[in-house]
C-alpha cells in the first residue's frame, strides 16, 4: 500500500504576471521504508514536489494523499500537526536554532509539537544521538559543530517524534566528500532501523548512489524511474 | 510555558547590545516614574499635611453662602445657637472624625501704639483647635504656652510677616479695634505670646485669638454660642471624600425656612489654592507615565519587528517541523513580556534605590515662605502599576510582530536568507 500518493498533481507559480509551471501532471506512489530521489536539473521541480509532499505547499491542481490522508485540503494547524506527526525535515543548511543545544535542539518537537513527557524525551533523544553518534556533542551549540554533526544532529531531530516520511532538500550539498558519505550512511541505518520512508531532492550523486529509487524531474515532470533493488541494506 | 520562557529568554540575550539598550531606555523611563512619582507624591502630602495639619483641618462647615464671600469675612454669616449643638452631635457620633474646632473668623485693624495696620484673625478654643491641627502650635515661636493650650485669653498670636512690620515681640502689648456685625466699633488690649510661621494660602497669615477674647471685642454675648466655621479632623485622611459625602448628606437635612440648604461643606481642596497645584502635580505624573508608554512601545516594537525579521528563516524551521501557529506566538509575546518584565524590575529596584537616597539625603527647598525637608517615597502598589503598565504594553506591542511570525508559510519562510 502507498504511503505517498500523487495524483495529477500540478503547481503553477505566479511570478508577476507571468505563470510558471513547476509541476505538471506528476503521479507517484512511494511505499512505505523505501529510500528514494528525486534527481534533476535546477529548476526542474524537486523542491517543490518535496514541499508539496511535505505539506509545506499546496499544489495548484490534483490530490496528496499520505498515509491515506488527503492532505491538500488541511488548513494551517492541521497541516502543521499533521507536520509535526508524520514527517522529518532535513535542510541544505541543517536550520538548527542557534539557541539550543545539540540535545536541546532534537528535544525541541517533543516539547513543542508532541508534548512528550521529560523522561521519555530524556530516552529518546539520548537513544538517537547515540545512534547518529553525537552523544558526546549533546551538550554543545550548533557554532561550536562542523557542517556533518550538524547535520547528523538534524537527522536525530527529524526522527526523534518517529515520523512516517523524512524528507531531505539537498542534505549533503553543503558538505565535504567524506561527511556527506558518513551522514547519508547514518541516514540509510536509521531507515533500516527505524522503517522510516526517506525522500531526498538532490544532485548529489552520493546520495544518488545509495537510494533505491530514483525519479528523475525534467521540466516538472517525471521522466524516468529506475529500481535499484540490490540498495537495501547495506 | 517554562520551554517558552527558555527559549524566548535565550533569543533575547542572543542580541545582548540590543536587548541591553533597550532594556536600559526602559529601565531609565521607569527609573524617571519611580523618582518623578515619588519626589511628586513626597511633595504633594508633605504641603497638603502642612496645610490640613497647621491651618485649614481636613473638612470646614460653614453656613451657605459663606465661601463665596470668604474674602470679606463676613460676620452676619454665621452658625449659631441650636444649629452648632446639631452639628457639634453629629460630629460627636461619626467614628471616622478625630476632632473639631469652632472658629470665628474676622477682620481688624491692629496697633502698637505707633503704627496701624490691618488683621485677619481666627479665634479658637486651643485645646479643640491644637486636636484639629495638631502642627499650628509647631508653627508657633517663641511661645511659653503648652501646645495644647497654645493661645490663652489676653493674648494674641501674630504672624511674622506682621510682626516684623510691626517690630513686635512676644511681650508686646497690641491693640485690637473691630467692627461688629451691626458696624459699631470696639477696641481690646492683648499682649502677644508668639509668632506663628506664614503658611500657603488665604488663612496662612492670620493670627490667633481666644475666642472668648472675640466675643468680648465683637461683643457678641456669652450665652451666644456663635461661630463662622466648624473645622474637622478626620481619623483616617484617605477617607476624606468618604466622610464628605456623608457629612454632606446629614447637613442637606438641615433647611432654611425656604428649603433652602442652611450649611456648605466644603474639604481643603475647596479651600486652598494649592489643590490646583496638586492637580498640576497628578496631570505631569500621568504625561510622565504616557511617555514611558510610548517608549517602552516604540522600544519592544523595533526590538520584536528587527527579532522576527532577522529570524525569518528560523520561524520556517520550527514551521515546518510542526510548530503549531499558537506557539510560535507565544514564543515573541513572552520574548516582549520578558524584556519588559526585566526592564521593569531593574527600573523599579534602581528607582527605589535612588528614591532611598534622596530620603536619607534629604531634599530641603522654600515653597512660598514654607521651608519644607521632603523625604521621597514611594507606595509599592504605585511601583506595581508602573511596572504593571511596562509589562502590558511589552506585550501589547509585542503582538503584532508575534502574530507576524506565525502567520509565515513555512515555505516562503524556509526561502528566506
Amino acid at each position: 500500500m502507498s504511503l505517498v500518493k500523487l495524483k495529477n498533481v500540478k503547481k503553477i507559480y505566479q511570478v508577476g504576471e507571468v505563470k510558471v509551471s513547476a509541476l505538471k501532471d506528476i503521479n507517484l506512489n512511494i511505499n512505505k521504508g523505501k529510500f528514494i530521489s528525486f534527481i534533476g536539473p535546477s529548476g526542474s521541480g524537486k523542491t517543490t514536489l518535496l514541499n508539496l509532499i511535505g505539506c509545506l505547499d499546496k499544489p495548484t491542481n490534483g490530490e496528496i494523499f499520505i498515509n491515506d490522508v488527503k492532505v491538500n485540503q488541511l488548513g494551517r494547524k492541521e497541516s502543521a500537526k499533521f507536520r509535526g506527526d508524520n514527517i522529518g525535515f532535513i535542510f541544505q543548511n541543517f536550520n538548527l536554532l542557534p539557541v539550543l543545544t545539540v540535545f536541546e535542539n532534537v528535544e525541541y518537537p517533543l516539547i513543542m509539537v508532541h508534548s512528550v513527557p521529560k523522561t521519555e524525551r530524556k530516552k529518546r533523544v539520548l537513544t538517537l544521538l547515540e545512534k547518529v553518534g553525537m552523544l558526546d556533542q549533546k551538550d554543545k551549540y550548533p557554532n561550536q559543530l562542523s557542517g556533518g554533526q550538524k547535520q547528523r544532529v538534524a537527522v536525530a531531530r527529524a526522527l526523534v517524534t518517529n515520523p512516517k516520511i523524512v524528507l531531505a532538500d539537498e542534505p549533503t550539498a553543503n558538505l565535504d566528500h567524506k561527511t556527506a558519505y558518513r551522514v547519508i550512511k547514518t541516514m540509510h541505518i536509521m531507515k533500516n532501523e527505524l522503517g522510516t520512508t526517506f525522500i531526498f531532492a538532490t544532485h548529489d550523486p552520493k546520495v544518488v548512489g545509495e537510494v533505491e529509487t530514483i525519479y528523475t524531474l525534467e521540466d516538472g515532470l517525471v521522466v524516468d524511474k529506475k529500481i535499484h533493488n540490490d540498495r537495501k541494506g547495506n | 510555558m517554562g520551554n517558552i520562557l527558555k527559549i524566548a529568554l535565550r533569543n533575547l540575550f542572543r542580541y545582548k547590545r540590543r536587548t541591553l539598550l533597550t532594556a536600559s531606555l526602559i529601565a531609565i523611563g521607569v527609573i524617571l516614574v519611580v523618582v518623578f512619582g515619588g519626589i511628586a507624591n513626597s511633595f504633594k502630602n508633605k504641603v497638603i499635611g502642612i496645610l490640613t495639619n497647621s491651618n485649614l483641618a481636613d473638612i470646614q462647615i460653614h453656613k451657605k453662602g459663606y465661601i463665596s464671600s470668604i474674602d470679606n469675612l463676613p460676620l452676619d454669616l454665621t452658625i449659631s445657637g441650636e444649629g452648632i449643638n446639631k452639628i457639634e452631635n453629629l460630629l460627636k457620633e461619626n467614628e471616622q472624625i478625630k476632632a473639631f474646632s469652632k472658629r470665628f473668623r474676622f477682620g481688624s485693624a491692629i496697633s502698637n501704639f505707633v503704627q496701624t495696620t490691618n488683621i485677619r484673625l481666627t479665634a479658637v478654643y486651643p485645646e479643640m483647635e491644637s486636636q484639629t491641627c495638631p502642627d499650628l502650635p509647631k508653627r508657633i515661636k517663641n511661645s511659653k504656652n503648652e501646645p495644647s493650650n497654645f493661645v490663652r485669653r489676653g493674648e494674641l498670636i501674630v504672624p511674622i510677616n506682621l510682626a516684623q512690620g510691626l517690630d513686635l515681640k512676644v511681650g508686646s502689648d497690641v491693640v485690637l479695634v473691630a467692627n461688629n456685625k451691626d458696624g459699631s466699633v470696639n477696641g481690646i488690649t492683648l499682649r502677644v505670646s508668639g509668632i506663628s510661621e506664614n503658611i500657603l494660602g488665604p488663612t496662612g497669615k492670620d493670627g490667633y485669638l481666644h475666642l472668648d477674647d472675640a466675643r468680648t471685642l465683637l461683643r457678641i454675648p456669652t450665652s451666644q454660642n456663635e461661630v463662622t466655621e466648624i473645622a474637622i479632623k478626620l481619623n483616617n485622611f484617605d477617607k476624606l471624600d468618604y466622610v464628605y459625602n456623608q457629612l454632606k448628606s446629614e447637613l442637606m437635612k438641615f433647611k432654611t425656612q425656604s428649603g433652602k440648604p442652611m450649611y456648605e461643606i466644603s474639604t481643603w481642596k475647596e479651600l486652598s489654592p494649592f489643590a490646583s497645584i496638586v492637580r498640576i502635580i497628578d496631570l505631569l505624573i500621568i504625561v510622565v507615565k504616557i511617555v514611558l508608554i510610548f517608549i517602552v512601545l516604540v522600544s519592544i516594537l523595533n526590538v520584536m519587528i528587527m527579532s522576527v525579521y532577522e529570524r525569518v528563516s528560523e520561524i520556517g524551521t520550527i514551521a515546518s517541523i510542526g510548530t503549531p501557529p499558537g506557539k510560535i506566538l507565544s514564543l515573541f509575546l513572552v520574548e516582549g513580556f520578558s524584556l519588559g518584565l526585566i526592564s521593569s524590575i531593574v527600573g523599579s529596584l534602581l528607582g527605589i534605590a535612588i528614591l532611598f537616597l534622596f530620603s536619607i539625603i534629604k531634599l530641603n527647598f522654600t515653597f512660598g515662605r514654607m521651608e519644607l525637608a521632603l523625604s521621597p517615597e514611594i507606595q509599592l502598589s504605585e511601583v506595581i502599576f508602573t511596572s504593571l503598565i511596562v509589562i502590558i504594553i511589552s506585550v501589547v506591542s509585542s503582538l503584532q510582530p508575534a502574530i507576524k511570525a506565525s502567520k509565515l508559510e513555512p515555505v516562503d519562510a524556509l526561502r528566506h536568507v
